[in-house]
């Protein structure tokens, strides 16, 4: 890895990009020619896998010219030969140079030059739900040797936080994603490249996920200044730690809220009392009233009252949004405390 | 090349207008996608998009899921997604349009979400469960909000135009977008319209918008037969998604504005086939107590329009009555045969009902010899075409008071208080005195035309309720036990045959069907099968399937298909009885054989449960002409309270319920199952 990062400095990526996006026409190919190219540089990914459901083929993207392929941080990596599989059908062995295991990226290196690339251009401003795009992915591994992958084309859903997981997997990235009205969610399309109709990388397709919430299938992609920040940190051989995904939680009755017993998986958090003198009964809270909202978050159990809470920083201003009668009623807490009991 | 030169290359591409700067193209459908088409058009069509989105924008909120929910609905199944949905502001005053999918039934008041952020609570007003759809109050609105004015009628829809769905189940303060075609028109029985954009729980409730973003529907979770408070949500990432046309939620939005909830309406029939899409309209079953009873309808009338649209087929009839609802009134065209004269016409005006009266099954206690056919047919009297003949009469029953006897033949039948003038209908098989005796409730007298000895008599018979316990003694057919043998039915798709205990005979002569499962442990083996069943099977001409589960330590769901796959292969090689088929099981086989009969459908005539009670899952949907099924509890359960609270769901259902005498840990009892098969026939 510290070879790598030598023979091809950080500053370096940025000059190239810069190269390369002036040569990008504005609007003028046609779709076809404007996939053709990009596919250019989607690289077909043999690894690991082929068990329990576990797929052993992925994609990724060629993003220097001298072999840089970023993909995903999956279990078909976990092989000795990874086999990288270019557009024109030349193949590759792909040495796995590092990986951040929080946006789950990894970045494979290889032996070539004057490789077609599509830059990581990290200054580009975050697309808007709506924007259209194409997807350019090995789904199902339908490709093979010099067969082109698939494209697919969609627009851009929503812009929200991950939150997503794989029965007990939990996904340990939780900043924004571009949602695609797009079926990505595919077998081989992780890793795939996400385009815009200028031929531009916008995003790199995420991994087969269901939404944490609702449970549906998530079509995803990472915004491409994610993956340029993923690219920069492993190429410089930065420790990039999983972000700590459990959420301390902190119990409201420190606050003088008493919620009802919690019988059901899904207690809805009703106050059961409110404790003399507490900040509760200054900012007014009563029993029987229905927590809907902490700091605007939606609280629908017990539990989400308490993860919630436990996701402030002692301190931060605790504002509780309450059903009373059918009405909405908003109330001020005050600042957290620290630590439950005060301590 | 230049611009205009590229947009002359899109022979059907049509520029329809200009919004701003952009230039918006529709039809053909997704012709961007196509090679050739410049990139300009496809950015333009971002640009209207993102307009059209935002000319909607300001009337989509978020549902929230949960809590509030909860408030009213304490049970298990409280809310049905954990996600927050969507809804559509309709107007200034704070009327929001949602789905049921966000706010199930019994649940009074939500959280609604607004685009600037704040909170409102929107309380339940009015419910159109036809089409899934709920309309909520969220009064006062906050400022910013901006009621959906435009809206697109159904005349103006076309396949192929551009869709957009916008939802806000993603992110409360920026709205979700999903682009698609309309991909068809007349769905769900004439309730929807469908659309290729992907439609989820984020965005059900939301608005399926044009690309000049007015309002086509509201999108929702409507399958083509909807079943269930969830049906339709394992649809979201197919491409196939659904939205009730608003031009229809405004058409009734006074009345649920003013506190109605619509309710399907029903006319009260049942059909001679079960097969909706190819099959003649013919009537085999009036409600008693049904709207099409008030109307006049009458088994055997055939229904030739509906509403001044002409029928020819089940499924046309239903276009036209599924999007109406209860109180509704339709008018029916009917072609109604008397005797040998010809066909007369006549026009009924049926208003359409929520409910029907319980029903339970109505006989005259008179079991049929045995006719084979196909599952739904209507199996033709091989002994006598003009007919149905009496194999046996019920012990005690009513046609045995009446002095019905074995070797009548039944040819006609009316129902002694019809209309003055009106004739009997002629009988010629037993699904049609099925149907005749199905729609009269018990204690109705019937004068029945039989023909004994070569000579017509009159038999007045009184109706009854079916009998739930079978009589201690039915006629047997003696078969021979050394001619039975176990055979395996093969059949494609399946992994391993499917193993049958059948008494050799006449390939014509009718068999009975029994199902039993065991509990479950895998191959059965074929030689301990015969030992149980094969007295009993040649005793009562029964063919026993003793299914293997595919897992050996439960039965799964897999095993019903080999089950059905089973039973065709068994229609292949010998005559069945569809009258005389029914399910059985112990212990786990028990409770397995309600499930499989439920997902067998109304062909399973009885389910035997030995040692077991019905599972928790199952559903007891309420018993109808032509789903009724009798049902027996043996053995002992550990909890018989459980038992007695399923004998109260099932009397309450109309389902008979009795008791099969059995000895715990004394096998199958196959004596017992093979001659209620036989008795399952009664009419």
């Amino acid at each position: 890895m510290n070879g790598l990062s030598r023979t091809r400095p950080p500053w370096l990526a940025t000059a190239v990009v810069l190269l390369l996006s002036a040569a990008i026409p504005a609007a003028a190919a046609t779709p076809g020619e404007t996939i053709a190219g990009a596919a250019r540089s989607v690289v077909k990914i043999y690894g690991a896998g082929g068990v329990r459901g576990l797929e052993a083929y992925q994609t990724g993207v060629l993003v220097t010219p001298t072999g840089h392929v970023i993909t995903v941080l999956s279990t078909v990596l976990d092989s000795d030969t990874i086999d990288c599989v270019l557009d024109d059908g030349r193949r590759f062995a792909g040495r796995l140079i590092g990986a951040d295991p929080r946006r789950e990226l990894a970045v494979l290196a290889l032996e070539g030059e004057e490789l077609p690339a599509l830059p990581l251009a990290a200054d580009q401003p975050r697309l808007g739900a709506g924007s259209r795009v194409l997807a350019l992915s090995n789904l199902f591994g339908v490709a093979v040797g010099d067969e082109r992958v698939s494209a697919q084309h969609g627009v851009v859903a929503a812009v929200v936080p991950l939150d997503a997981r794989r029965g007990a997997y939990e996904a340990p990235y939780r900043g924004d994603v571009y949602i695609l009205d797009c079926t990505t969610n595919n077998p081989g399309s992780p890793g795939g490249a996400l385009i815009d109709w200028r031929g531009r990388l916008v995003g790199l397709l995420g991994k087969e996920l269901r939404a944490s919430t609702s449970g549906v299938w998530l079509n995803y992609a990472l915004p491409i200044d994610e993956v340029a920040k993923a690219y920069d940190d492993i190429i410089a051989g930065r420790a990039t730690a999983p972000a700590t995904t459990a959420t301390e939680r902190f119990d409201p009755a420190v606050l003088g809220v008493i919620l009802v017993p919690d019988l059901l998986d899904k207690t809805p958090p009703f106050i059961e009392t409110v404790r003399a003198g507490s900040p509760a009964a200054a900012a007014g809270l009563r029993p029987d009233d229905l927590l809907v909202a902490v700091n605007g978050r939606a609280v629908p159990s017990r539990m989400a009252v308490q993860q919630t809470l436990g996701g402030l920083a002692a301190g931060d201003p605790v504002h509780v949004t309450v059903v009373r009668d059918g009405m909405i009623v908003d109330c001020d807490l005050g600042p957290r405390p620290a630590r439950e009991g005060g301590r | 090349m230049t611009r205009e030169r590229n947009l002359r290359r899109v022979p059907s591409a049509v520029l329809t207008g200009l919004i701003g700067l952009l230039a918006v193209v529709v039809a053909p459908a997704r012709a961007a996608g196509q090679a050739g088409v410049p990139g300009e058009v496809a950015l333009a069509e971002e640009e209207a998009f993102r307009t059209a989105v935002a000319a909607v924008a300001g009337a989509v909120v978020r549902i929230e899921p949960g809590a509030a929910a909860a408030t009213v609905n304490a049970g298990a199944e409280a809310a049905p997604s954990s996600g927050p949905s969507t809804g559509l502001v309709i107007d200034a005053d704070g009327w929001v349009v949602t789905t049921a999918f966000a706010v199930p039934a019994d649940v009074t008041e939500t959280v609604v979400v607004f685009p600037d952020g704040s909170r409102g609570v929107g309380r339940v007003t009015g419910r159109d469960e036809t089409r899934g759809i709920v309309l909520l109050r969220a009064a006062p609105l906050p400022a910013g909000i901006a009621p959906a004015a435009a809206w697109v009628p159904r005349g103006e829809l076309a396949v192929g135009q551009w869709t957009i769905a916008v939802g806000r189940g993603w992110d409360a303060t920026a709205p979700g977008v999903a682009v698609g075609i309309l991909s068809a028109l007349h769905r769900s029985w004439g309730r929807s319209v469908q659309t290729d954009a992907a439609v989820s729980p984020s965005n059900y409730g939301g608005p399926l918008i044009d690309i000049r973003g007015r309002v086509i529907g509201v999108l929702a979770p409507l399958p083509a037969d909807t079943a269930g408070m969830n049906a339709g949500t394992e649809l979201y990432d197919s491409g196939i998604g659904f939205a009730v046309p608003l031009e229809d939620i405004l058409r009734v939005l006074p009345r649920l504005q003013a506190g109605e909830t619509l309710r399907p309406g029903i006319i009260g029939i049942g059909y001679r086939s079960r097969d909706a899409v190819n099959a003649t309209p013919v009537v085999a079953v009036c409600r008693a107590g049904s709207p099409a009873v008030r109307a006049g309808m009458r088994p055997g009338d055939r229904i030739v329009s509906a509403n001044g649209r002409p029928v020819t087929r089940v499924a046309d009839v239903r276009h036209v009555v599924a999007p109406l609802y209860a109180g509704d009134t339709v008018e029916l065209g009917l072609e109604r045969t008397v005797g040998d004269r010809p066909p007369q016409l006549l026009t009924v005006k049926v208003e359409l009902t929520a409910t029907l009266p319980p029903w339970r099954r109505t006989v005259l206690g008179i079991v049929p010899v045995r006719v084979a056919g196909g599952e739904g047919d209507a199996p033709a009297n091989a002994a006598d075409p003009a007919g149905v003949t009496v194999g046996w009469v019920w012990p005690d029953g009513p046609a045995a008071k009446a002095g019905v006897r074995p070797g009548d033949v039944v040819v006609a039948a009316l129902a002694a208080d019809a209309d003055a003038g009106s004739e009997a209908q002629r009988i010629d098989a037993p699904a049609v005195l099925a149907g005749f005796v199905g729609g009269l409730e018990p204690g109705r007298r019937v004068v029945l035309t039989v023909r004994r000895d070569g000579a017509p008599v009159e038999v007045a018979v009184e109706t009854g309720v079916v009998p739930a316990e079978p009589p201690t003694e039915v006629p047997a057919r003696e078969g021979d036990p050394a001619a039975v043998r176990v055979v395996r039915l093969e059949a494609a798709e399946l992994p391993e045959p499917v193993l049958a205990v059948v008494p050799d005979g006449d390939p014509k002569a009718p068999l009975g069907v029994l199902v039993w499962f065991d509990q479950p442990r895998g191959a059965v083996d074929g030689e301990a099968a015969l030992r149980v069943w094969r007295a009993a099977a040649a005793r009562h001409g029964v063919a026993v399937l003793v299914p293997s589960s595919a897992d050996p330590q439960r039965w799964g769901r897999e095993d019903i298909a080999a089950v059905a796959r089973g039973l065709e292969a068994l229609r292949g090689k010998r005559a069945l009885d569809p009258s005389r088929v029914a399910l059985a099981g112990s212990g786990a086989g028990g409770a397995f054989a309600w499930l499989a009969a439920e997902r067998l459908g109304p062909g399973v005539r009885g389910v035997a449960l030995v040692g077991a009670v019905i599972p928790r899952q199952a559903t007891i949907e309420p018993a109808e002409p032509g789903r009724s099924r009798a049902v027996l509890f043996g053995g002992t359960v550990p909890d018989p309270a459980v038992r007695d609270a399923d004998r109260q769901r099932l009397a309450t259902a109309g389902y008979p319920v009795g008791t099969l005498p059995v000895t715990d840990g004394a096998g199958p009892p196959a004596e017992m199952l093979c001659s209620w098969i036989e008795a399952l026939g009664v009419l």
